[in-house]
């Protein structure tokens, strides 16, 4: 009986114990991420602006509920079907290279207003028929398309590339050391002087890279100046400044594997890249699942390096613009509109959080 | 951001405090004023200190705020209520202020005297919703300096007044001219190495409308449509784009001193430069106002200027020490300090640089006939100048000018419909 007792209040003091210790991680958890994450639900079915207006008694003007109204101008899309122009003889007109000559996009959008708000996003030929697709916000789908450009980019090679780098390194040569920290060097530095000091490497006319690649009679390139460009200088500095943060964790893995595979396949007669193909990468395989989704989120998070070297803008042309970026845009510079803003968050996070999932489901149901 | 929360902290502080202790007689009232170059700054504390000095009803204390992040720092002062009494803001963040309830309305303190005696694009600036919100101590001239020697080398023909300016086809014949004179240097300065930023509207929207179009249409101030896409306007900003294709300019000059230096005939820019230019090219130095690009001449103005607020306790002191600041003694102790053109007539007629025949008459005359035109009096106007920047930019670079100028308008039109067309209260 005694006994009994003395269990259970030593089992609800655990179970308090267990709670106390749980209790500043949830806090911490509940004040800087579920509560704002909430207030941002919250905002984005409002016009909330991030200045109000002040009424003549001093008090703030409060925003109006407005339903799904920002979700709509976010998401909206329409397909328009483009007829050709008609010549004065009543047949479609030809240019000097003989295609056909669509009216402009926008006067087909600004001539109804069942377009109302809507620009062009782009235009599809497909079984002779021109297609127009127009959006409430054709930023956003511009933003998406780039980020997951970058993501299916970066993703890949820069997880190859930390693997080679951390074999490399785990080499036992002299100096190793000293090459670890040249690689990890650029993980360590604020990722705004990186870009900083990038932007400045990217220069046309006087940056030290055009400069070098001229030495071998190849360029100039515009790099961050050129639509076609821009994108991928972001992901080539991207790559170099982040790939060290991966090489370590490679690192890591790698001097978990125990030498007496390395030396049980060899006695096998298995060669470099037999003992690389199954010992090293199955050996790797939580490691690798780690370094692949932790890299994909924080590739979907792309902001600091667009932010600096295009001056917040995602240019040239929006070819650099990202959806975290398009939200600093919308709800603290011009429009200045937190509403919008929110809504863009919880689609955003809505997103990632999916394909965060599914990439998780994926790569796990390969170990079964 | 960090330096103006710190700033901003400091001021709350200082705000709870200083009543206290000034509780005596004389009323506080408190100012607000951009941290702008040194010499700006000292002017301001000579005469603040003089105001103090010359009477004994008000005591005024002055905060500085950093000038990058000064309109985010007055939004959170109203916001929390701490706004001061007096505050100065670059000229069309008025329209904004005015528009979100910061500003009291000073037409009443203003006489008839006064008013007739400040520049009228002072007062046109300051004026929003058939008020009158602020003066300006003084005013921003934007024409074209030029290089004597080499415009005569080119056989260039130099305007002397607004009676003579150049036709747009004489500009280009004139450019022309000058770049075959100078093959290997970009002979027009556009200053394009201020970046993207308020200097791109400043500078070229008088393009805009002296080939006819505007930022916006200034009927309804509803829409750009039409107005900053129209033909005037791709016009106007196709012209822009081929100065740059035809190398008479550069979007990416080498550093400030293309004009100074001699590789540059004209530098397209404000009043600013005037000292520098002076000294550098002394009697080779010649002011030419804006071109004539069809509907008539068009150039920049405004400048930084002041506003009181309605949280301010003793608004009659706030307009004594603007009133003393207009005094033309104290005015010119701020406009010797920076070199802008002061706001007052009379001060101008008795100062021999801006008087007729003085080497910066013309910006003068752009001022009282009409020529300078005020930026669109709307609360829109940060997006109008943010848009249209990035537009210059886009196309300095070589991208589509209407499909450039059409995202433009888009954006800006999204603005206003979001804010139900701003409407006043």
């Amino acid at each position: 009986m005694t006994l009994n007792l003395r269990t259970s209040s030593a089992q609800r003091n655990e179970r308090m114990a267990a709670y106390l210790f749980l209790l500043p991680a949830a806090l911490l958890l509940i004040v800087f991420s579920l509560i704002p994450f909430l207030s941002a639900l919250r905002l984005s079915f409002t016009n909330q602006p991030l200045v109000p207006q002040l009424l003549p008694d001093g008090t703030q003007r409060s925003a109006d509920f407005i339903g799904f109204d920002n979700y709509s101008d976010l998401l909206r899309v329409q397909l328009v079907t483009l007829e050709p122009e008609l010549g004065d003889d009543g047949q479609p007109q030809r240019d000097d290279n003989g295609d056909l000559v669509y009216p402009r996009a926008r006067t087909i959008l600004r001539g109804s207003d069942q377009y109302e708000g809507m620009s062009e996003l782009t235009q599809f030929d497909l079984f002779g028929t021109r297609y127009l697709v127009a959006a409430s916000d054709p930023t956003w789908w511009r933003s998406l398309f780039n980020v997951f450009t970058f993501v299916i980019i970066v993703v890949p090679v820069q997880t190859s590339f930390a693997l080679a780098l951390a074999m490399l390194v785990n080499q036992k040569i002299r100096a190793s050391n000293f090459f670890r920290t040249v690689y990890f060097a650029p993980v360590v530095t604020s990722m705004a002087i990186v870009s900083v000091i990038w932007f400045f490497l990217y220069n046309p006319d006087q940056g030290f890279i055009n400069n070098f690649l001229s030495i071998f009679r190849i360029g100039p390139f515009q790099w961050l100046d050129h639509p076609a460009s821009a994108m991928l200088s972001i992901i080539l500095m991207s790559i170099w400044q982040g790939v060290g943060f991966q090489m370590i964790i490679f690192l890591a893995g790698l001097q978990e594997i125990p030498e007496n595979l390395y030396e049980a396949s060899a006695l096998d007669g298995a060669n470099a890249v037999q003992q690389f193909r199954f010992v090293t990468l199955p050996s790797l395989r939580n490691t690798t699942i780690f370094v692949a989704i932790s890299t994909t989120i924080l590739a979907f998070k792309l902001f600091v390096q667009v932010d600096v070297m295009t001056f917040g803008r995602g240019g040239p042309e929006d070819a650099t613009i990202t959806p975290i970026l398009h939200l600093v845009n919308e709800g603290f510079r011009g429009s200045q509109r937190v509403g919008y803003a929110s809504a863009i968050a919880v689609v955003f996070l809505l997103l990632v959080l999916a394909i965060s999932l599914v990439q998780r489901r994926v790569l796990t149901q390969k170990e079964a | 951001m960090k330096v103006s929360r710190v700033l901003l902290g400091l001021l709350l502080v200082a705000l709870f405090i200083l009543p206290m202790t000034a509780s005596a007689q004389p009323a506080e009232i408190s100012v607000f004023f951009h941290s702008g170059r040194g010499s700006e700054r000292d002017a301001l504390d000579t005469i603040i200190t003089n105001f103090n000095d010359s009477q004994s009803d008000y005591v005024a204390v002055a905060t500085e705020l950093p000038e990058g992040s000064y309109t985010d720092a007055v939004n959170a002062a109203a916001l929390s209520g701490d706004l001061p009494c007096l505050l100065d803001f670059d000229g069309p963040t008025l329209y904004s202020f005015a528009w979100r309830g910061y500003l009291l309305p000073i037409d009443s303190y203003v006489s008839d005297d006064l008013k007739a005696d400040i520049l009228p694009s002072i007062i046109d600036q300051g004026s929003y919703n058939d008020h009158l919100y602020s003066l300006g101590v003084f005013d921003s001239g934007l024409a074209l300096w030029a290089n004597r020697e080499m415009l005569e080398a080119a056989g260039v023909r130099i305007p002397t007044g607004l009676d003579d300016v150049w036709t747009l086809d004489e500009f280009d014949a004139a450019l022309a001219a000058l770049k075959e004179a100078n093959p290997d240097n970009f002979i027009l300065d556009l200053k394009m190495n201020y970046g993207e930023g308020e200097w791109f509207t400043y500078g070229f929207a008088p393009i805009l409308q002296s080939f006819g179009g505007d930022l916006i249409d200034r009927s309804t101030y509803e829409s750009a449509e039409g107005v900053l896409n129209g033909e005037a306007a791709v016009a106007a900003m196709t012209w822009l784009q081929g100065l740059f294709d035809k190398g008479y300019a550069t979007s990416t000059p080498p550093d400030d001193n293309e004009f100074i230096n001699g590789n540059a005939a004209l530098s397209w820019v404000g009043h600013w430069e005037y000292n520098r230019y002076a000294t550098e090219l002394g009697d080779n130095l010649v002011l030419i106002s804006m071109p004539d690009f069809g509907q008539g001449a068009a150039t920049g103005m405004g400048s930084w200027n002041w506003g009181i607020t309605n949280q301010c306790e003793s608004p009659d002191g706030a307009w004594a020490l603007l009133d003393f600041m207009l005094e033309p003694e104290q005015m010119t102790i701020m406009t010797d300090a920076n070199g802008a053109v002061p706001s007052r007539i009379s001060v101008l007629d008795a100062d021999e640089r801006y008087a007729e025949g003085g080497p910066l008459n013309i910006f003068v005359q752009q001022l009282q006939n009409g020529v300078a035109v005020p930026r669109p009096q709307t609360p829109a106007y940060p997006v109008i100048t943010s848009e249209f920047a990035k537009m210059i930019s886009e196309i300095s670079s070589g991208a589509d000018v209407q499909t450039a100028l059409d995202n433009a308008v888009d954006a800006i039109d999204a603005d206003i419909s979001a804010n139900d067309g701003y409407p006043s209260m």
